[in-house]
């Protein structure tokens, strides 16, 4: 084929499409949002319970992050959405993100382990020494350090949340790649549509590259 | 610290918004039969929600962002004759079941071809159209000249689908797709499978379309498309088929169907041909 046709249905399928995507955008984006909410959430709330010393939450902790990191994502959607509809009927939409959010919850909790106990021992030392309890040692010493450590990674995380928020097409929600699944299916033209929809993905991911990057700097990370 | 709090809040703040508008026409109505749906259990008040694929060219697809196609516009003349309002969503096929029984759609208008198997997980209405199951092959394959020929080759079917046992008949080596489309495209990659079974409907807009792809033989067997509705709710089912014949009569199907395919699919001869169920 020769490539200057390319183009043309490139740029055809583009605009014929770009209404629909912008739309189907704004759900990514959205389910990403909520699933980072509740991947940190969740994430600080476990990091927190497997540095105690109760025996009890570390085992919780440990038990979630196993649980969730062992199984894949496309599993876990489909679970929440299909498996537990005795218990509760989740719409698409929300199934989807609260699984995206749980799933993150799992890998932030680890980003957050890490980065406080990648704080020196010392800090936690002085600020005891200095008469402060072990709750406030933790609030205004370790964790806002630490926190700092955490951007970094956590950014990954968030770019690897907003991909992985293509999987819920499986549950029918009519996100990017979803929608993209469909509009191949109706112009048959499935080189064009995923060129097209692979380039919403880019974009998206390269302002929220710049949010963090700009995030990054003000707080000043790399010192 | 102050900022980071003040970010935080503004994050989480934007964040609920988003979702807030994003998400404010999604009040449900679970259960309570009879408030103002007629007696019908319906997933959300006042509105006829039903399932098809959205890959599924001419039945169901995606133009301009809006979903559309003769299943599609089956299902909004029906809601019309029940006073409800249309509500269509998508779901992938091999889940559409599924979706149905945990009640996340009060039917499926996706053609969805009536089994005695589907019929243990779901109620059917009388057949909205027929159509034929046929194997398609690469236009330039001229090894195969009728279904038999298949035998032990590699075939293409959409998972769930009735075409999914025939072709585990002819052979071993079955591959699966959630869209037929995506499944007559492989045709033309070289090496990639032998024959596809699809309907002959769907087959023949994809050759409209440009695939190079062509039938073999005549269809195998004709199969009633239906809507399927859960088993809970047939109060739904006798709705359903009521306003089905309802705009059979008064010339709406035809218009619709005539619209797509230039015919009436529920007109045809069905002395001596193999009913599939």
């Amino acid at each position: 084929m020769p490539v200057p046709e390319i183009f043309v249905t490139f740029y055809e399928v583009f605009m014929q499409t770009y209404k629909g995507f912008l739309k189907a955008g704004l759900l990514t984006i959205e389910i990403t949002a909520i699933a980072v909410v509740i991947g940190t959430v969740l994430g600080v709330i476990f990091a927190l319970m497997k540095i105690s010393n109760s025996k009890i939450l570390q085992t919780i902790a440990n038990l979630y992050i196993t649980l969730i990191r062992g199984t894949p994502l496309i599993v876990q959607i489909m679970f929440l959405y299909f498996g537990i509809t005795s218990i509760i009927v989740l719409e698409n939409f929300w199934a989807g993100a609260i699984a995206l959010g749980i799933h993150n919850g799992a890998y932030i909790a680890e980003i957050f382990r890490g980065s406080i106990q990648g704080i020196d021992r010392g800090q936690r030392e002085a600020s005891l020494a200095l008469g402060m309890n072990s709750s406030q040692t933790m609030r205004r010493i370790v964790f806002p350090q630490a926190l700092r450590r955490a951007i970094p990674p956590l950014g990954n995380q968030f770019i690897i949340t907003l991909k992985d928020s293509s999987l819920v097409y499986v549950i029918g929600v009519s996100e990017l790649f979803g929608l993209a699944n469909r509009v191949a299916a109706s112009n048959f033209k499935q080189f064009e549509t995923f060129l097209v929809v692979g380039l919403y993905y880019l974009i998206l991911v390269l302002i929220f590259t710049a949010l963090l990057k700009w995030y990054e700097n003000k707080l000043d990370v790399d010192k | 610290m102050g900022k980071l709090k003040l970010m935080l809040v503004m994050l989480i703040a934007s964040v609920l918004m988003l979702a807030a508008c994003g998400k404010d026409d999604d009040e449900k109505s679970t259960g309570s039969a009879g408030d103002g749906d007629a007696g019908y259990d319906l997933v959300k008040k006042g509105k006829f929600t039903y399932a098809a694929s959205g890959v599924y060219k001419p039945f169901s697809f995606e133009e301009n962002g809006e979903l559309t196609g003769f299943d599609i516009e089956i299902g909004k003349a029906l809601a019309e004759k029940m006073d409800l309002e249309p509500n269509p969503v998508t779901n992938p096929f091999e889940t559409i079941l599924q979706g149905l029984v945990g009640k996340k759609f009060d039917a499926i208008i996706g053609s969805m071809a009536y089994t005695k198997e589907r019929a243990k997980q779901a109620d059917f209405t009388e057949p909205y159209y027929y159509s034929g199951g046929m194997v398609f092959v690469a236009k330039d394959n001229d090894e195969i000249k009728n279904p038999d020929d298949l035998k032990g080759k590699k075939i293409g079917v959409v998972a769930q689908s009735t075409y999914e046992p025939p072709a585990k008949e002819l052979t071993d080596d079955v591959q699966y797709y959630t869209s037929d489309v995506v499944a007559l495209k492989d045709l033309t990659v070289k090496g990639r499978l032998d024959g596809v079974i699809t309907s002959d409907v769907v087959g023949f807009e994809a050759i409209d379309n440009g695939f190079e792809v062509k039938e073999v033989g005549k269809p195998m067997w004709v199969e009633q498309a239906s809507i399927a509705v859960h088993k809970d709710n047939p109060e739904l089912t006798n709705a359903l088929d009521e306003a089905l014949k309802a705009i059979i009569d008064d010339g709406t199907y035809k218009e619709i169907s005539d619209k797509w395919f230039g015919r009436d699919l529920l007109d045809i001869d069905l002395e001596g041909v193999e009913l599939l169920e």
